[in-house]
């Protein structure tokens, strides 16, 4: 009776061990559209900062779900992804903004010179403060 | 005074034309693949800024470490954390010569591009097999080869040695248009 009980245990263990690995091996992605912003910010901002401190900016702004407001320069789709560019007053640098499948769906409302808000996570500097799997939230 | 005119044209004019040989994508796509027992690996980033510099063959390429986008989650946290340390080696570089360049042209034609490639804070020098087209407004490039990371520093520990290669596969695809502003 006893050595029943230990085996029960051990495989419902073992179970939970395996179901636990499972769902850590198949943690999803962070949901952009539905995480707040953790930090809302200026195109003019964010890139000022990025250009003068890119250390110190990398350390506040990496892999953070950043919501960026600004004027778009350009629009354009590659390879059926939408990419949106945000104009700043630096003569190089804008904010680069991939969007996901579901914002590149309703990139055809957008207009050059518009105001809009773009949240997404940011990858760092290069000419351009990249951000990928964003949103438009207006 | 006019001579200081005509200089300043002069400038101005080395200044247009020059920017007119440079070449630019802010969107080239490079894609990583691991082969390996256990499982198949892969990752793409499409932020790559890639110049080329269509008067002297010099080819520069910037990459953001965090813009690998994987399929899982936990990978591309393993990834960034352990082993390229993204926070501490935020870019990989490539900086190098497309040797024979002179003769690119409208038919896609192989070429070697010579440079650096530093990638985890380590560089080493390679040479890599690369198709070049050019036409009026674009310069094209793509190509594939293989990295070794240890040639990296890049540690992979024992437990998951099955699960990620030891040669990783890096294929490349840039789009380079005139870079005019």
């Amino acid at each position: 009776m006893n050595r029943k009980k230990v085996v029960i245990t051990v495989l419902i263990l073992g179970m939970l061990g395996a179901f636990l690995a499972y769902t850590m091996y198949n943690k999803p992605h962070v949901d952009v559209a539905e995480t707040t912003a953790d930090i809302s910010i200026t195109a003019n901002t964010l890139l000022n900062e990025f250009s003068t401190d890119e250390t110190t900016a990398n350390v506040k702004y990496l892999d953070k779900i950043v919501a960026v407001k600004g004027d778009i320069s350009a629009i354009k789709i590659e390879k059926a992804k939408g990419i949106i560019t945000l104009k700043t007053n630096d003569d190089f640098g804008s904010i680069l903004c991939h969007l996901s499948e579901a914002s590149t769906q309703k990139i055809s409302d957008l207009k050059e010179g518009q105001t809009i808000t773009v949240k997404g996570i940011c990858t760092g500097f290069l000419m351009d403060v990249v951000l990928v799997k964003s949103e438009i939230i207006n | 005074m006019k001579s200081i005119l005509t200089l300043l044209c002069c400038f101005f004019c080395v200044a247009i034309s020059h920017s007119q040989d440079r070449y630019l994508t802010k969107s080239g796509a490079i894609n990583f693949y691991s082969k390996a027992p256990m499982e198949d690996i892969t990752a793409d980033n499409n932020q790559v800024l890639s110049i080329v510099d269509a008067a002297t063959g010099k080819m520069a390429i910037s990459i953001l470490m965090k813009s690998f986008l994987f399929e899982k989650a936990l990978m591309q946290e393993h990834f960034n954390e352990n082993y390229v340390e993204s926070d501490k080696y935020p870019k990989a570089t490539f900086k190098g010569d497309i040797l024979n360049f002179d003769d690119i042209s409208e038919t896609k034609t192989k070429k070697q591009v010579k440079g650096i490639l530093t990638i985890h804070g380590v560089s080493n020098e390679i040479t890599i097999d690369a198709n070049f087209t050019k036409t009026d407004e674009a310069i094209l490039v793509d190509g594939n080869f293989i990295i070794e990371i240890d040639q990296y520093n890049i540690k992979i520990p024992a437990v998951v040695a099955k699960n990620i290669a030891k040669k990783i596969k890096v294929s490349f695809d840039f789009n380079h248009k005139p870079y005019k502003k």
